[in-house]
């Protein structure tokens, strides 16, 4: 309370006051201010709360960026294999056999010998040689061979020769290729 | 306070009004339980604290193999030869799938192509109890997970992928004797195998936690990454289009004489680089198991033959660099030559002829070939050959390659020498006899061949490629020229045996060989033709070997594989622009 402070200035004009007072103490009054409690605790619990929510806010989005990144994952995984099977399309589409059949068949030929065409004099170089068909190259191997039951051998049937009839033999399909006289080594 | 029910007073032994005996009852009980948890956390931590750690650890982790992706094969150009693709594997759970088996094997046979009843099988489980069973193998991923889909779409569960990568060889057949193929895991032949190493890679793997079937992470758990490390890819110095012409040719010929095998390589002749070498019966390495057990190697390089009269290339160039002969040396060639144990007579029939050296090659005559080498000893012979290859590996990172039989010299009599001059009693294979004739071609310098560009480590530890080339100084310049004047005369229609081995516009030297084959150790009466060559005669840039294996019809190296030749020499020459050199061709003579 305010009363000691009252107290002194009754007392102003006594003599040597100074040194009174100095060696007087007196008990300084306790003073005590009572801050209002209420925002106080607002704030810590608004601070509490936001806490725990901003964590929960945090775990949960760092949650849901696990997620999507499995699932953006997942997505580069399935493009990636999917980028691969295109780029092993084009290469079969590359394959040379495929060009070479595609050309065959619109007529191309591969040419016995080269045959340059100088594009400055308008001149060619080398031996102009036809392209003919039968510079074609076999592209697909020879079909596997029948079995035999699709293929029986050839039925030889001996007729007796009459007076009428010459012998007859029936004989199957058997491709014969012409032998090249050995001329040389 | 209220009064003690009287009830509870008359029950006898109540311990109500004994509370020391309570306390240590209630004491007793504490302390037997927490010995119990004192046992159990001395067993935990005292007995075996590590492995309890790993369960723990293994509790929700998620491990993830990281599958290294196999290094590229290319060509010279880059194009791929072998390459590697995502792929899955198929898998089942029967226990959850036997009950609807029938419906998703449906589903898995259309979809993949696959046997509907091996399907039907592995669905529902091969054994009894079994979890896990393959559906299919090496599926392309986006085909597997579309298949997954619409299996997910139609309520069936128990199917799942698994990542199995792919090895896919774009073109085929083309270089499949060199390349080899994939077993299930592991590679089974060629470079596949001989490179493994480089090709392969190392497997990473990936560890997290996770909580959820789908294997989700938990953020700010333990989560580690061994990234894979990517095989390196391997680059040939093969062309893949050539390779695949040679092929088709070399094929069309021995389909055409109905010849057992055969077998083709074309060389940079500067270089030594192979541009293509190929082999017939050959393979799809892709169906490997398609394929017969013998096609799946090279034969060029694992089978020795004898070469025949190509050889008498060696040996002619050999006399003229040692000084014992010339080109237009005459020699009198009568019809056949008695030698010590045997007779030595020549393809075709002739009374006494007089040819040059340049006549005994373009003819072919053994006896001349024998009478010029008349003037080497036996060790004198072969150490030639053997500087031209022969007799040695080449070593050019082929698995198996045959290293032929050359007789050393000390230990080869006479006989054996006149035979060895014209090509008999010893054995190649292709890429050495390959080599021996780019020798002649490339001025007298042996560049050994190479397959691999730059340089690789084979699994034998050899390293192999271009870089380690060497290049060796086995005939004068000279006589190399002299030879392929000689040679010129091979393919003239006038004088020569093989007319059909020319390539219109450009100058062509080469060689025929037909030889009687070893089978069993004993000739049994079949040949092998083949025809060596290079081109431009006058400025050679490519050389040329095809060889022909027991073909059925009467032939010749000329007839047979000289139009091989040709064929392959006019593609090669148009390949890489090669222009005529408008050079004069030989005019040398034959006859005196």
């Amino acid at each position: 309370m305010s009363s000691p402070a009252l107290q002194t200035r009754t007392r102003v004009t006594r003599i040597a006051q100074e040194a009174v007072d100095k060696a007087r103490l007196t008990v300084v009054p306790r003073v005590r201010t009572r801050a209002p409690r209420v925002p106080f605790v607002t704030l810590v619990s608004a601070v509490l709360v936001a806490g725990i929510v901003g964590l929960l806010l945090f775990n949960t989005s760092m949650q849901q960026a696990s997620f999507s990144a499995s699932s953006l994952e997942k997505e580069a995984d399935t493009l990636a294999a999917r980028q691969q099977t295109l780029r092993m399309e084009l290469d079969e589409l590359r394959d040379p056999q495929r060009l070479a059949q595609q050309a065959q068949q619109m007529g191309m030929v591969i040419p016995p010998a080269p045959v340059f065409l100088d594009l400055e004099t308008g001149k060619t170089i080398g031996v102009r040689t036809p392209a003919t068909p039968e510079n074609a190259i076999r592209l697909d191997p020879p079909p596997p061979p029948k079995p035999k039951i699709l293929q029986p051998d050839p039925t030889v049937v001996q007729v007796p020769a009459t007076a009428s009839t010459a012998s007859t033999k029936t004989t199957g399909q058997q491709g014969n290729q012409q032998g090249k006289k050995n001329r040389d080594r | 306070m209220r009064r003690p029910v009287p009830s509870s007073r008359l029950r006898p032994g109540a311990s109500r009004g004994a509370p020391l005996l309570r306390l240590r009852v209630g004491f007793v009980l504490i302390a037997m339980v927490l010995s119990f948890f004192g046992a159990r956390l001395v067993q935990l931590q005292g007995v075996d604290p590590r492995s309890y750690a790993a369960m723990a650890a293994a509790e929700g982790a998620v491990k993830i193999p990281l599958l290294a992706e196999r290094g590229d094969i290319l060509d010279r150009n880059g194009v791929p030869l072998a390459d590697s693709i995502q792929g899955k594997m198929v898998i089942a759970d029967p226990s959850l799938t036997a009950a609807q088996a029938p419906a998703i094997a449906r589903l898995l046979s259309d979809a993949l192509s696959i046997d509907y009843f091996k399907a039907l099988t592995a669905l529902k489980g091969r054994k009894e109890g079994s979890r896990f069973e393959y559906i299919a193998r090496r599926v392309p991923s986006t085909l597997a997970s579309d298949t997954l889909k619409a299996i997910d779409a139609a309520g069936y569960d128990g199917v799942s992928l698994q990542d199995d990568p792919i090895r896919d060889y774009p073109a085929g057949d083309v270089a499949a004797n060199l390349l080899g193929y994939m077993g299930t895991d592991e590679p089974l032949g060629g470079f596949e195998r001989t490179f493994d190493k480089q090709l392969a890679g190392v497997d990473g793997q990936a560890t997290w936690q996770s909580n959820s079937r789908k294997g989700v992470r938990i953020p700010l758990r333990d989560s580690t990454i061994k990234a894979a490390q990517d095989g390196k890819p391997l680059t040939l110095t093969i062309d893949r289009d050539l390779q695949w012409f040679v092929q088709k040719v070399l094929a069309q010929s021995v389909d055409q004489y109905r010849a057992e095998s055969g077998a083709a390589a074309v060389l940079d002749t500067r270089t030594g680089e192979v541009l293509a070498l190929a082999d017939y019966p050959t393979f799809d390495a892709n169906r490997p198991s398609e394929a017969k057990k013998d096609d799946l190697g090279s034969r060029a390089m694992n089978d020795a033959y004898e070469p025949g009269s190509v050889e008498k290339v060696l040996t002619a160039s050999s006399l003229i660099d040692a000084g014992k002969a010339f080109p237009r040396q005459r020699f009198k060639v009568p019809p056949n030559l008695a030698r010590q144990d045997r007779v030595i007579g020549d393809w075709f029939d002739h009374g006494d002829i007089r040819l040059t050296l340049a006549g005994i090659i373009a003819k072919s005559s053994n006896i001349g070939t024998v009478l010029a080498a008349d003037a080497f000893t036996p060790p004198e012979l072969v150490d030639y050959l053997k500087r031209f290859g022969l007799g040695q590996r080449t070593d050019i990172g082929v698995r198996g390659e045959s290293s032929g039989l050359l007789t050393t010299g000390d230990a080869m009599t006479s006989q054996t020498k006149d035979r060895v001059a014209f090509g008999q009693s010893l054995s190649v294979n292709v890429m050495q006899m390959a080599a021996a004739v780019n020798t002649v071609a490339n001025g007298g310098i042996r560049v050994s061949p190479s397959i691999i560009a730059g340089s690789a480590v084979t699994d034998d530890g050899v390293t192999v490629g271009t870089d380690t080339a060497t290049r060796t100084r086995v005939v004068s310049k000279k006589a190399a020229r002299g030879t392929a004047k000689m040679m010129e005369k091979v393919v003239d229609p006038e004088d020569g045996v093989a007319p059909g081995a020319q390539v219109p516009g450009y100058l062509v030297a080469g060689k025929t060989g037909t030889a009687q084959r070893v089978v069993d150790g004993v000739y049994d009466g079949s040949t092998s033709v083949s025809f060596g060559g290079f081109a431009p005669a006058d400025d050679p840039r490519f050389t040329v070997y095809v060889v022909i294996h027991r073909p059925m019809v009467d032939g010749g190296g000329g007839s047979i594989t000289g139009p091989v030749f040709s064929r392959i020499m006019g593609y090669v020459l148009g390949r890489y622009g090669v222009e005529p050199t408008n050079g004069k061709p030989s005019r040398l003579p034959v006859e005196w």
